[in-house]
């Protein structure tokens, strides 16, 4: 009897520490063993950084030559003092690993698509299957071919994999805890891997499918109507009418055959065209020191632990300091003794989908110049998180792999969709960025970008010797006109990119007589320039307002600076809102919608935080679109609605366009028809919301942006923020989306003055104090002064801590 | 006396092996604490030594820290307030701890 109890109760104690040791996936929830999970000794617990946390002061760091010093400031920022190039970046691995680590290995898996092998789901697999047939791994292979074996992407692989190598589980971070898996080995392929993960953000823009479809249902003439090449309100980037003196490239003109067919393809989005950036620089002419001042925000989707890490990084022949990406060697965005440098992304159609004939569903062999060419087939291995593989076949062809065909968003047997993307390319940003912390001046700055091709950037520059300048920098295929906007014919190499632009053809500038230069992804040349550019979409506002600004300014100061990056003034609404209003009929508004007339009347167009105004303007907005184009609500058939500026023109010079009536009533709208219905429903919204808050409807409340956790399903991890401004605002914080970093450099001889602040905190850890200390500092719009060091010993009162690595002692 | 000094000895044994092993050493405390002491209620002293144990060491890095994670892991887990995610911690080391205590003392009375 007794001992049945024995057996009882040790089988009961065995069977719970199993259970509680094993993760269990329920459908798509996972939940982690929760003993370990929940053992304060080793488990999330452990995640919890105690109040004034440092890290160790000595660390044996085997494979470094000489002793590192590695000093934190008071906003964790690390600043890297090593005695030569390849103890830096091994430093730089290792420091940054042991802030971001999860996140690095996160993004790779998603560049990669691997998100499978840590999250069940089939939106997970289906995005893990897109991935690797938009082929980002065979991009990043072909990178890394040509920059793999850069040293300082060797010594950072080599520190990110110290650092793994001294885990245990309870100092695991903690998304490995809840997601119960762990790092494998860092590898050069994800240092490139990343870099394709930003070209994924931002150069991977297209609406060719969508195109293609609007041709075939509406004809030329209102596709040029809806979609024009260049809307282009304000300056462009560049403009040097006369200027351009070299002779372009030329390729032969092979007519381009106009598609005519509806595509029966659910095509995934691209970059969104939201994601934008504001960079400018003026020279000292304009400014209160009389020395130059550079200013750069470059907008994504923001999310936790934060895009950019900042990191001084100093050895004998290198001292620069600003945004580092998490996984990549080197500085990205920033400064150093002379130059300082921001990028904002360059518009241009850098996709293209060639339509392929297979010649049978086999898919051995499709049409070439009329012969049957073989593809290449390339199985993938998609592994699931329940250790199930997914087996996915992807076909390469002359132009690409075949992101759609029968098996994937696509209908057809005998077609295929094959993708052309410039970062398919080798290429070396590795390098560029190499030579770009150490430039000097303006000279190897220049030098420096012709290393860089994707994703093609506009890089500000200004020097402490006095100079700004812009150069449109990135790898652009020589396009015929209209080529790149329709889905092209594979079976024609005639249909391919036939040259690149030379570096030395493409757009830039050097203190222009206006005094500034300034980029916010508008158009990027004036009609002289002699390349055909066309890209998804281009800026229409931020860049007329920030030029507008600058243009006035006299006596800059670094305020000022400041408070043109975080200006709220609302120049769309400021254009569209007059004419809205005068289709409203006073005498016919409900209550509710007289008091909103009379808010919008008096509001004065800036989005600020506690503005009523901009409320009423962006619901109105919002419930506008969708009404107006409502045509492009299409399931079977893929279609872009026009920009936002040539909605606002068509409304304003076409009323009468057949697009604005409402397809689902039976009268026959007009533009003034639309405005007014849309206005009833944006006041609904917004009654509706008042009876569900305590607060007045003013912007920040309304807009309710949030920092997202990288994982968006970990909705508790996210952090809600309360700002103003909007897309199409220079404070262009959206509800997820906005300025990731943002940055003002005054750059002084007697040393190079920096202030930044960016939507979340140097660690990755969401247990430490410093996961999204800096979060509050920026929705305010103020700065943090930044910390640039010369030596290892200088300004003590504002160290945090310091680390010595050390090599091993043999 | 005798229970209190169980409760005693499985958090003094607990406590050092978690140092050495993981999360399931506690269970080889409990069951040990059971086997050389023995009390009459095994089960409730491993179940209050480990129980209070885990919620002793949870505390003292919830109490230190300036994050609100463990806000922010209740939730996750679908639980309101980080009580919750206290008690559950507790309950699953109670658990543990009280059959391991209780295997031990068992095979003691089986000697």
């Amino acid at each position: 009897m007794k001992l049945a109890k024995f057996f009882t109760s040790l089988a009961i104690t065995v069977l719970l520490v199993y259970l509680l040791n094993h993760g269990w996936t329920i459908g798509s929830v996972s939940i982690p063993p929760l003993g370990k999970f929940l053992d304060p000794f080793h488990g999330f617990w452990q995640n919890l950084e105690p109040a004034g946390h440092q890290g160790k002061k000595q660390l044996a760091i085997p494979g470094l030559k000489e002793p590192v010093t590695v000093i934190y400031d008071s906003l964790l920022i690390p600043h890297i003092f090593a005695s030569n190039n390849d103890d830096l970046y091994l430093a730089q691995g290792y420091v940054t690993a042991q802030h971001r680590l999860w996140q690095m290995e996160f993004q790779t898996h998603a560049a990669a698509g691997r998100v499978s092998e840590i999250v069940a789901g089939d939106a997970v697999l289906n995005y893990d299957r897109r991935q690797r047939r938009l082929g980002m791994v065979y991009g990043a292979q072909n990178a890394q071919q040509s920059m793999g074996t850069h040293p300082a992407i060797i010594q950072y692989t080599k520190g990110v994999n110290l650092f793994i190598e001294s885990l245990d589980y309870s100092s695991l971070p903690f998304e490995y805890k809840l997601l119960n898996y762990e790092p494998e080995p860092w590898t050069n392929l994800k240092c490139a891997l990343l870099l394709k993960n930003m070209a994924q953000t931002l150069n991977m823009g297209d609406k060719d499918i969508q195109m293609t479809n609007a041709l075939k249902l509406y004809g030329k003439q209102m596709v040029d109507l809806l979609y024009p090449d260049n809307e282009q309100p304000g300056d462009p980037i560049v403009e040097k009418p006369n200027g351009w003196n070299f002779s372009p490239v030329s390729v032969d003109t092979v007519p381009l055959a106009l598609p005519e067919e509806l595509m029966q393809v659910k095509k995934s989005p691209g970059s969104d065209p939201y994601t934008g950036s504001n960079n400018w620089a003026v020279s000292g002419s304009k400014t209160y020191t009389g020395h130059p001042m550079l200013a750069g925000d470059p907008h994504l989707d923001l999310s936790l632990p934060s895009i950019w890490y900042a990191v001084q990084l100093h050895a004998p022949d290198i001292n620069t300091m600003g945004a580092s990406l998490p996984g990549v060697p080197s500085v990205i965005i920033g400064f150093n003794d002379s130059i300082a440098w921001s990028v904002t992304n360059a518009q241009r159609d850098l996709v293209d989908w060639y339509k392929v004939t297979f010649r049978d569903k086999s898919r051995n062999q499709y049409l070439l110049d009329g012969e049957w060419v073989d593809t290449r087939k390339v199985i993938e291995h998609i592994n699931g998180r329940d250790g199930a593989v997914f087996y996915d076949t992807v076909v390469y062809t002359h132009w690409g792999p075949v992101t759609y065909d029968h098996n994937f968003q696509a209908e057809n047997e005998l077609n295929g969709y094959a993708f052309r993307w410039i970062a398919h390319d080798p290429s070396e940003e590795i390098t560029a960025f190499h030579r770009l912390n150490r430039a000097k001046n303006h000279a190897e700055f220049m030098e420096a970008l012709n290393y860089f091709s994707s994703p093609a950037q506009n890089f500000v520059f200004a020097s402490i010797s006095g100079d700004i300048a812009m150069r449109v920098q990135g790898k652009f295929p020589v396009r015929r006109k209209d080529e790149g906007k329709f889905v092209l014919d594979g079976s024609k190499r005639s249909q391919g990119w036939q040259a690149y632009i030379p570096n030395a053809h493409n757009i830039n500038d050097k203190n222009p007589a206006r005094g500034f230069v300034s980029s916010a992804n508008q158009y990027p040349a004036d009609s002289t320039y002699p390349y055909y550019i066309t890209a998804t979409e281009y800026e229409a506002y931020r860049n007329r307002r920030i030029n507008h600004v600058l243009r006035e300014s006299e006596n800059i100061t670094f305020r000022d600076m400041m408070n043109l990056q975080t200006d709220n003034y609302n120049l769309k609404a400021a254009e569209s809102l007059p004419m809205f209003l005068s289709y409203l009929d006073t005498t016919k508004l409900s209550h509710g919608e007289l008091q909103a007339y009379r808010v919008l009347r008096s509001w004065d167009y800036f989005n600020n935080a506690a503005s009523a105004g901009a409320t009423y303007y962006e619901a109105w907005w919002d419930n506008l679109v969708p009404l107006l184009w409502d045509e492009m609500e299409n399931d079977s058939v893929l279609l872009d609605r026009p920009t936002t500026y040539n909605t606002i023109k068509l409304l304003r010079e076409k009323p009468d366009l057949s697009f604005f009536d409402i397809v689902a009533t039976e009268e026959k709208e007009s533009a003034g028809d639309v405005l007014r219905k849309a206005f009833s429903l944006g006041v609904e919204d917004i009654e509706r919301w008042k009876q569900s808050h305590t607060t007045l409807p003013v912007w920040a409340e309304y807009k309710d942006s949030y920092i997202r956790h990288l994982l968006p399903p970990l909705t508790p991890l996210a952090i809600p923020v309360k700002t103003g401004g909007n897309h199409d605002i220079v404070n262009a914080h959206s509800r997820t989306k906005g300025p990731s970093w943002r940055m003002v450099v005054s750059l002084e001889p007697s040393g190079i003055k920096t202030w930044a602040a960016y939507p979340g905190g140097q660690s990755g850890n969401p247990g430490s104090a410093h996961h999204h200390d800096l979060l509050a500092r920026w929705a305010k719009g103020s700065y943090y002064p930044l910390l640039f060091l010369k030596a290892p010993d200088e300004n003590i009162q504002k160290i945090f801590y310091t680390t010595h690595l050390n090599p091993n002692a043999e | 006396m005798r229970f209190l000094f169980q409760i005693l000895v499985i958090i003094i044994l607990g406590s050092i092996m978690e140092f050495f092993l993981p999360w399931w050493s506690v269970a080889i405390a409990a069951f040990a604490g059971g086997l050389i002491v023995n009390a009459r209620m095994n089960f409730v002293a491993g179940f209050l030594a480990i129980g209070l144990l885990w919620f002793v060491k949870a505390s003292i890095s919830d109490l230190s820290t300036d994050s609100d994670l463990t806000q922010r892991v209740a939730l996750i887990f679908m639980l309101q307030s980080k009580v919750l995610l206290f008690l559950v911690t507790i309950l699953l080391a109670g658990l543990v701890g009280g059959f391991a205590s209780m295997s031990g003392g068992a095979l003691r009375k089986n000697q």
